[in-house]
């Protein structure tokens, strides 16, 4: 566990020496969202004043989703390509496994801490607008970001080691948009039933359950998906990207 | 009471799967060899040979397909973590953190490895003080030359303490001033009783730094024993290096005058056409420079050059091998 630690406090070291790039590169997305569509639009009479109140969680599981891929993604590819500096880690007294894990963990917090400064970001651009219903359960939301941005940086890992780092903007454009769009950020889930049994297609979508997660947690008053299916699916999701991510991790690295 | 073996490989195999339309790669062949504890030990063959590969298994970075390698007396495939504890590896291509310093490379790996912060530190300091880096402690190691990259990862290899230091071609790439000063690292660390696996395609550096090595080709070893007796191994006891022009093969003339114990044909990429280059290994004196020049005179041949040399291991490996050794 020393290793595992000391790799951890490594990468956080180095997260926290490029804060500022780094909130911009994650931050910068939900806030100019909020601007044109929670702020500008609104004044406007472009937009129904409801659509705020659904956005800020929606918004909130984009920003994770998109900081737990680019804080496992971008480090890995520079660890797996030419210079091969993850061998440093691999020859640390941790297991591969273990080396893996990490990566996970430390994309996470990478998540989770881009997602709640996501928050406040937003309310603060969209103060002088009546009706922005957002009420955060601290006790449901912590939890619940800390499963986002594990399953997050997990699907970061998948990407990382199955995709080349030369299409990784092709990745961006072909797997993360269309993630995005259908993802319930801008729409909850329980509305989709106008869709018919369509609705059920969007389950394959892990943003779903991140966005459902967080509009449980801070918008109690729009309705969300059962708390059964959505902890289930974030759980399982999860699983199969941790699954997926380590083991391909492990063929990756050691020959 | 026998003391252990620093290294023992035994019959390592590992052949690389078959990817896609790429063959499968059998790049180490039923390799063995022991190392001594305080010994210098030398890989010497070309590139492909299987070295770099040799060196992936002992470290736990490749997954040997059959044989055994134990470190210290641990098996490195069963007990990983303990035998990367007494390992150390400075790898060929230069992977030093490049979002750290370089003071925060050599305190992060004592880090990794569990070492208290004062041991890690004073470590750091004395380990920067003899590898000559310390000005450099809070440079970026991108912004270092590439010798003195080299010496930072030795110094983050020592940080832990290691019984067995591996180098994979520490001075490839290097200009003639920084390869004569790790040279004298290395050296300086072999004094002090670490034990030493290089692999190298240098010949000049095995025969300076290794007590004892091992020529390897094709995944094999062809041989291995110390520098001296490697050359002592040579038949006759100086060579004679010969290039000339030849309208007929010169070797079935030379081999039957009395002093010429051996005639090897040389393949260089440095012959050009309708030329011979050969490796007499001769028993000198005794009049053999005339009778070797009058044959090759009578064969209708012009001499381009000839040298007699002292036998050296490039010429075991050109006997070994057939080849020349090079980059």
């Amino acid at each position: 566990m020393t290793a595992f630690f000391a790799l951890l406090r490594r990468d956080l070291l180095v997260a926290a020496r490029n804060a500022v790039p780094l909130l911009m590169a994650t931050l910068t997305q939900p806030v100019l969202v909020v601007l044109v569509f929670g702020n500008i639009l609104p004044r406007l009479h472009l937009v129904a004043s409801e659509f705020r109140t659904v956005m800020v969680p929606g918004l909130m599981s984009i920003t994770m989703l998109m900081a737990g891929v680019q804080g496992v993604l971008i480090p890995l590819s520079i660890d797996l390509g030419g210079s091969r500096e993850v061998d440093e880690r691999l020859l640390a007294p941790i297991s591969v496994l273990g080396v893996s894990i990490q990566k996970v963990v430390a994309g996470a917090i990478h998540a989770g801490t881009a997602g709640t400064l996501a928050l406040p970001a937003m309310m603060l651009l969209m103060h002088q607008v009546a009706g922005v219903e957002v009420h955060p359960r601290w006790e449901l939301l912590v939890p619940l970001v800390v499963l986002s941005g594990l399953l997050s940086a997990a699907f970061g890992l998948t990407l990382g080691t199955q995709v080349q780092p030369r299409y990784s903007g092709l990745l961006f454009a072909v797997v993360l948009g269309p993630l995005m769009l259908f993802g319930c950020a801008y729409y909850p889930w329980m509305g989709l039933a106008v869709l018919g049994p369509v609705k059920y297609l969007f389950l394959l979508n892990p943003l779903v359950f991140m966005s459902e997660a967080m509009r449980m947690s801070v918008t109690p008053d729009v309705p969300h998906m059962p708390a059964p299916l959505l902890l289930g699916g974030l759980l399982a999701f999860t699983a199969l990207f941790v699954f997926l991510g380590t083991r391909a991790f492990a063929r990756r690295t050691i020959l | 009471m026998t003391i252990s073996p620093a290294l023992v490989v035994e019959k390592l195999v590992k052949t690389y799967a078959a990817k896609g339309k790429a063959p499968a790669v059998e790049a180490v062949r039923e390799l063995s060899f022991s190392v001594e504890p305080g010994e210098c030990f030398g890989l010497l063959g070309p590139n492909g040979a299987g070295k770099s590969t040799t060196l992936g298994c002992i470290t736990t970075l490749v997954r040997p397909s059959s044989g055994r390698i134990l470190v210290d007396g641990i098996d490195v495939v069963k007990r990983p973590l303990e035998a990367r504890r007494r390992i150390a590896v400075v790898p060929q291509t230069r992977n030093l953190d490049r979002d750290l310093s370089v003071r925060e490379v050599l305190t992060f790996h004592g880090r990794y490895f569990g070492l208290p912060p004062e041991e890690r530190e004073s470590r750091a300091d004395r380990l920067m003080a003899e590898l000559q880096i310390a000005d450099k402690a809070a440079a970026k190691p991108a912004t270092l030359s590439g010798g003195m990259q080299q010496r930072v990862m030795i110094a983050r290899a020592l940080m832990h303490d290691p019984r067995v230091l591996l180098l994979d071609e520490p001075t490839t790439g290097l200009d003639p001033q920084a390869r004569r000063l790790l040279w004298e690292t290395l050296q300086g660390l072999h004094r002090r009783g670490l034990t030493i696996i290089l692999t190298t395609h240098y010949m000049e550096e095995a025969d300076r730094l290794c007590q004892r090595l091992a020529i390897v080709d094709h995944g094999r070893i062809l041989t291995h024993d110390t520098p001296a007796n490697l050359k002592k191994s040579l038949p006759g006891g100086a060579i004679l290096d010969l290039w000339a022009r030849t309208p007929r093969p010169l070797t079935p003339l030379l081999i039957g005058l009395s002093g010429v114990v051996r005639a090897e044909k040389v393949e260089s990429p440095d012959v050009a056409d309708g030329t011979e280059r050969l490796r007499l290994f001769v028993n000198a004196g005794d009049g053999l420079l005339d009778r070797v020049l009058s044959a090759v005179r009578e064969a209708g041949a012009d001499l381009d050059h000839v040298s007699l040399l002292a036998p050296s291991l490039e010429d075991v490996y050109i006997h070994l091998t057939g080849k020349e050794l090079r980059e």
